[in-house]
């Protein structure tokens, strides 16, 4: 009996040591792209201006829907080449009238209201349904409460002129990162998530991840792909395993950056990340094997692939391997336990928020000129204590709801409430400068 | 000159980073020169890559070690006097505890030693 919980806790731990080094890998990699000084912005400077069509869903969204507006009238991107649809799901406060004052103002802003008979189902439902009015080579889409760059079109279409890219990811950065230690945190994990994560994936040629938001497709692709699906929680994810296995790769932009409001509140943290957690596990089901069979995809892209899918199930590892672990020293079955034992604490530093490991998130903040954020770094072993039972509910459900065979999903949408607003002043995003 | 006494400072730094390593093997457990290790391994081949001079990060390295060189030696003594009063039971609870408690140092540590490197890039922080 102890022989195969050994061997079983073997198995655990290498799973956890073959993410550590792969995060290794990641933060080395940008480590030694950052010195390498850039290529000069003239010789880079491709012309490449498609029609681009923006969709931006919202649902019950007036406290923010107003700031982005504005913000899209700002863009420097040419308007008579930019269509923005901006899709009502069946809001219930004033996102409606907002969206329409807009749209009246700026002839390139479009409405799409939906009532409640055929919105207010899910995000991709309401992204599918402005997929269908969009006329632009290029779709992007962006959340309700983001605050892009002015300039974000143009990098985000300029991987297009490559044929070979399918989808483009921008970099997300936390708005209202002053406001309180939870805030803070999810910073930590954006930016080990972003600056060193998807920038390594895209610099080692693996798999970056489309992330939902800051981002778009190519639009023959996605027609090809026939849009959003609507019956898994990580539409993002979903899609850029669709777009791999399509024969197309998809782009990381890491200069062009969107603020984006994060959750606030332990309970909202729950809610976002129980969503994603599931979303992932519903995709590593339905991928895993199409990776694995794929003729498009290069040995190291399968890895990368594989990892990537099964990433949310890490805080469940770890868990096991806590529980397996434990006894086994207790009953001293073996040296090799107790040297293996070392692999499961590291890895609570390991995957934290957006699985990034402690060096990592520290290594980006770093890149990114931060001084005292990394502080913080410590406490993200409680976020990933957090995230062990997120992730385990989420896995339990989903295997109670394939047993059952009721494939229900219900979107529990991130609520906001604008509170990145008051750290936009004079277009300048406030992080470590003021409370 | 100046390189010449900048050299000797840095090999008196490696000297004491390899008395460190020493220290933990014959005074301590081969688990503590292991953890040294592992801290010497992620504090070398990342943050050695950062802007800065060699000396500061030699420094920081160090320092590092007699951190860890510390922090394992009170642990320890903890663990000899619970192995003495509690017996076995304590060594498993040892085992268990040594690499969570390990990384109570090694992860902050790191993380403020950071701050003390000049700044790669400029901060993100202008929307344009």
């Amino acid at each position: 009996m102890l022989v195969i919980l050994e061997v079983f806790f073997l198995f655990l731990t290498a799973l956890m040591i073959v993410y550590l080094v792969r995060h290794y890998i990641f933060t080395f990699t940008v480590l030694r792209r950052a010195k390498i000084p850039k290529a000069d912005s003239a010789s880079t400077n491709i012309t490449y201006e498609p029609t681009v069509s923006i969709l931006i869903p919202a649902r019950n969204e007036e406290k923010v829907i107003g700031r982005l507006l504005q913000r899209t009238a700002e863009l420097t991107y040419p308007k008579n080449k930019m269509q923005l649809i901006v899709v009502d799901d069946a809001s219930s406060d004033g996102t409606g009238q907002i969206i329409d004052e807009y749209s009246k103002r700026y002839p390139f802003i479009e409405v799409l209201h939906r009532d409640k008979t055929e919105g207010g189902k899910s995000k991709t439902s309401a992204m599918n349904a402005g997929f269908k009015q969009a006329k632009g080579e290029i779709i992007l889409c962006f959340d309700a409460d983001y605050y892009p760059q002015k300039d974000i079109v143009e990098k985000l279409a300029k991987p297009f002129a490559n044929s070979k890219v399918g989808a483009v990811q921008g970099r997300v950065v936390v708005l209202n990162e002053p406001q309180n230690i939870i805030t803070r945190l999810v910073a930590l994990e954006r930016i080990g998530g972003y600056r060193v994560d998807q920038e390594a994936r895209d610099s080692l040629e693996l798999i970056p991840q489309f992330g939902g938001t800051v981002g778009g497709f190519r639009r023959s692709l996605l027609e090809n792909l026939g849009g959003w699906d609507e019956n898994i929680l990580a539409e993002d994810t979903d899609l850029t395993f669709r777009v791999y296995l399509a024969g197309y790769r998809v782009a990381y932009v890491g200069d062009a950056e969107c603020y984006e409001e994060a959750v606030d509140n332990w309970r909202a943290y729950w809610t976002q990340r129980y969503r994603w957690a599931r979303g992932h596990m519903q995709c590593c089901f339905k991928h895993s094997l199409n990776v694995l069979k794929s003729k498009n995809l290069k040995a190291k892209e399968k890895i990368d692939g594989l990892l990537l899918l099964n990433v949310y199930f890490m805080p469940l590892i770890v868990l096991v391997s806590l529980v397996v672990g434990v006894p086994l020293i207790f009953f001293e079955s073996s040296k090799l336990a107790g040297i293996l034992w070392f692999s499961v604490p590291i890895s609570f530093y390991s995957f934290v928020g957006n699985f990034a490991p402690f060096f990592e998130v520290g290594i980006g903040a770093h890149l990114d000129g931060r001084r005292r954020i990394q502080w913080l770094i410590p406490f993200l072993m409680f976020t990933f204590l957090y995230n062990i039972p997120i992730c385990t509910k989420a896995f339990i459900d989903l295997v109670i709801s394939r047993i059952l065979g009721k494939n229900h999903n219900v979107w529990a949408k991130t609520t906001h409430i604008g509170n990145g607003n008051s750290y936009i002043t004079n277009q300048t995003i406030c992080t470590e400068r003021l409370p | 000159m100046k390189s010449i006494v900048n050299c000797l400072f840095l090999l008196f730094l490696l000297q004491l980073i390899t008395l460190c390593l020493i220290a933990s093997i014959s005074f301590i457990s081969l688990e503590s020169t292991i953890t040294l290790f592992i801290f010497d391994f992620l504090f070398a081949s990342l943050t050695f890559q950062l802007n800065g001079t060699m000396s500061r990060k030699l420094g920081l390295l160090a320092i590092g070690n007699f951190v860890g060189l510390f922090w394992n030696f009170v642990f320890f003594n903890f663990y000899s006097v619970g192995a003495f009063y509690f017996g076995e039971f304590f060594g498993a609870f040892y085992t268990i505890t040594y690499p969570i408690l390990n990384l109570m140092w090694i992860v902050p540590f790191w993380s403020l030693s950071l701050s003390v490197f000049p700044k790669m890039q400029h901060a993100s922080a202008l929307v344009n």
